[in-house]
């Protein structure tokens, strides 16, 4: 074997250790100074303090804001999931019509800026009189979501067999009992795993809620406006508990929408 | 009230009900904030009210002022440089994807699939704790001697714009490329060795031109979140990093001129639309056949 052949696999693994410190190093800062006192750019490794997350639980506003986090997140799963559940039902019904312009539409607060989106919305709330509240932010999110979570459930609708649809009719089910009884078992898992996706992305949005809110901050919302004044351990205890929990909503619904077959590891190449 | 309606006709009526259904909010909800937007471009400012009659003052105002299209010029450069910089970056990423099976494969997936879905803020404010005066990039390169004195090179300007969103946005170019890597048939990188290639030759020859429409879209990809992006400049930029996303998000704030806003964005979203349009035509024409 010649030397680059053996070198290549070398590089490459250098290459893509290099990006990943790149991706999760900078994440580090923020949490190791979270429990240690930093002065002067050195952190004082001597002592541990959970100081920093005791006063977290203090601050009122932080904890408005995640419960509107929260409450927003809820509706915009509820609601795009419902949504996204009939759209995809309609499009892959043989009664649509304009499906394709339909699903342009759908995808266009994905496929576009969130700064179009929320500028959109925020002009059309204000020329329809709609006053901007918690109610506003919900909107904004659920058409900002649901173009993942329509695109989630027709992908598995659209993978389970025609005849299962069919035979549920010839044995004499009404297409309500054919939704429920046949179709809905069979799409629980995509819509769970849309949800959580939904609402990670929800917990994170930024661009469109600062648009779109009233005087209510959402979460990151709250923290921007934090950041923008400097450093302070709460800020840093807060992401770090951010940081905790979108990362295991993340790996929840990885399992929830990767095929098993992925997760076996099966070399089908 | 509508009972004695549905058992009359269900099978003339249901599909239209289901219509309207499917369409009250997407067409509510998109299309017509869309809309309603576009229509806002053409209207002007007076004494902070906005004055309801057409006119193309606003586009005219962007094309002559000195001020906005080296701006716009600017920060498209800026989104391109980004852009290339993902796409190094996140290729070799990929292609090591590639070359692993089973389970690490899942797991270096996931991986990268993780810092997606992490508070974009909270990203930006992790970067930027590492890029300041003082910060980690600093004081690593006064460590390893590289330098005698903090750098200002990356300190609050385009710089540090532009390196921030590199690794905000590496993860969303790993994924097109790693996703056409897959595609290409393994027997053609077999047909190149029997044929006498070197490694090299293949990867360069084989495997780097038929990457190249998942590539391309991976930039296209990577130019539209940057383009669009206002929190990263405002957070890293400081005074001089001023971009195009920036300035719109001023209209609606501190400038209160939202026909003007309106009509910057619908030269940005015209900017997204060419570049996707870019990106899934090479796509298309490249990996037609499936």
């Amino acid at each position: 074997m010649r030397f680059a052949d053996r070198a290549a696999p070398t590089l490459l693994i250098t290459l893509t250790l290099f990006v990943f410190v790149l991706l999760y190093g900078p994440l580090m800062v923020p949490i190791v100074s979270s429990f240690f006192t930093v002065s002067h750019g050195t952190v004082d490794w001597s002592q541990p303090t959970t100081s920093a997350y005791v006063a977290l639980t203090q601050n009122d506003s932080v904890l408005s804001a995640l419960w509107t986090t929260l409450i927003v997140g809820a509706g915009a799963v509820v609601l795009s999931v419902a949504l996204g559940t009939g759209l995809a039902l309609y499009y892959a019904s043989p009664n649509a019509k304009g499906r394709n312009f339909l699903q342009f539409i759908i995808f266009l607060p994905f496929l576009m800026p969130p700064i179009i989106t929320g500028l959109a919305l925020l002009i059309f709330f204000r020329q329809v009189e709609f006053e901007r509240s918690l109610l506003t932010i919900i909107i904004g999110h659920t058409v900002f979501v649901l173009a993942l979570v329509y695109r989630t459930i027709l992908t598995r609708l659209q993978s389970l067999s025609g005849s299962l649809v069919e035979a549920s009719y010839d044995l004499g089910a009404s297409s309500w009992q054919t939704f429920r009884l046949v179709l809905l078992p069979n799409l629980s898992s995509a819509m769970a795993g849309a949800a959580i996706l939904a609402f990670a992305l929800s917990f994170d949005e930024t661009m469109i809620t600062l648009l779109v809110t009233g005087t209510q901050s959402t979460l990151p919302v709250r923290l921007w406006a934090m950041m923008r004044l400097g450093f302070t351990p709460d800020i840093n205890a807060l992401v770090a508990l951010v940081l905790l929990f979108t990362t295991a909503l993340c790996l929840i619904a990885v399992r929830y929408l990767m095929p098993a077959s992925a997760v076996a590891g099966s070399d089908d190449n | 009230m509508s009972d004695s309606a549905a058992h009359a006709g269900p099978h003339r009526l249901t599909p239209w009900l289901a219509t309207l259904a499917a369409y009250i909010v997407p067409l509510g909800f998109v299309l017509a904030p869309m809309a309603l937007f576009l229509v806002y471009s053409f209207f002007s400012v007076d004494h902070g009210s906005i004055v309801f009659s057409p006119t193309i003052s606003n586009y005219v105002r962007f094309f002559t002022d000195p001020v906005f299209l080296p701006i716009f010029w600017r920060t498209c450069l800026l989104c391109l440089a980004v852009a290339l910089l993902c796409v190094l970056f996140a290729f070799p990423v990929a292609y090591f994807l590639t070359t692993l099976r089973g389970r690490s494969r899942y797991m270096l997936l996931v991986l990268l699939l993780v810092p997606l879905l992490m508070s974009y803020v909270i990203k930006i404010y992790a970067v930027r704790s590492i890029l300041g005066g003082n910060g980690m990039l600093n004081r690593a390169l006064l460590a390893t001697g590289l330098i005698d004195k903090p750098s200002m090179l990356f300190v609050f300007n385009l710089n540090a714009v532009l390196l921030t969103l590199t690794v905000l946005l590496i993860p969303f170019a790993v994924l097109p490329i790693f996703l056409s890597l897959e595609r290409i048939p393994k027997a053609l990188r077999h047909a190149s060795a029997d044929l006498g290639a070197t490694n090299a030759q293949t990867f360069w020859r084989v495997t780097v031109p038929l990457s190249l429409p998942g590539t391309l879209s991976a930039m296209s990809f990577v130019f539209v979140l940057a383009i669009g992006d206002f929190l990263t400049p405002q957070m890293v930029g400081g005074q001089s990093g001023f971009t195009f996303g920036r300035i719109i998000y001023s209209q609606f704030g501190t400038a209160f001129n939202w026909p003007f806003g309106a009509a910057l964005s619908v030269i940005l979203a015209a900017v997204v639309i060419l570049a996707i349009r870019l990106g899934g035509r090479l796509e298309s024409k490249h990996g037609g056949a499936k």
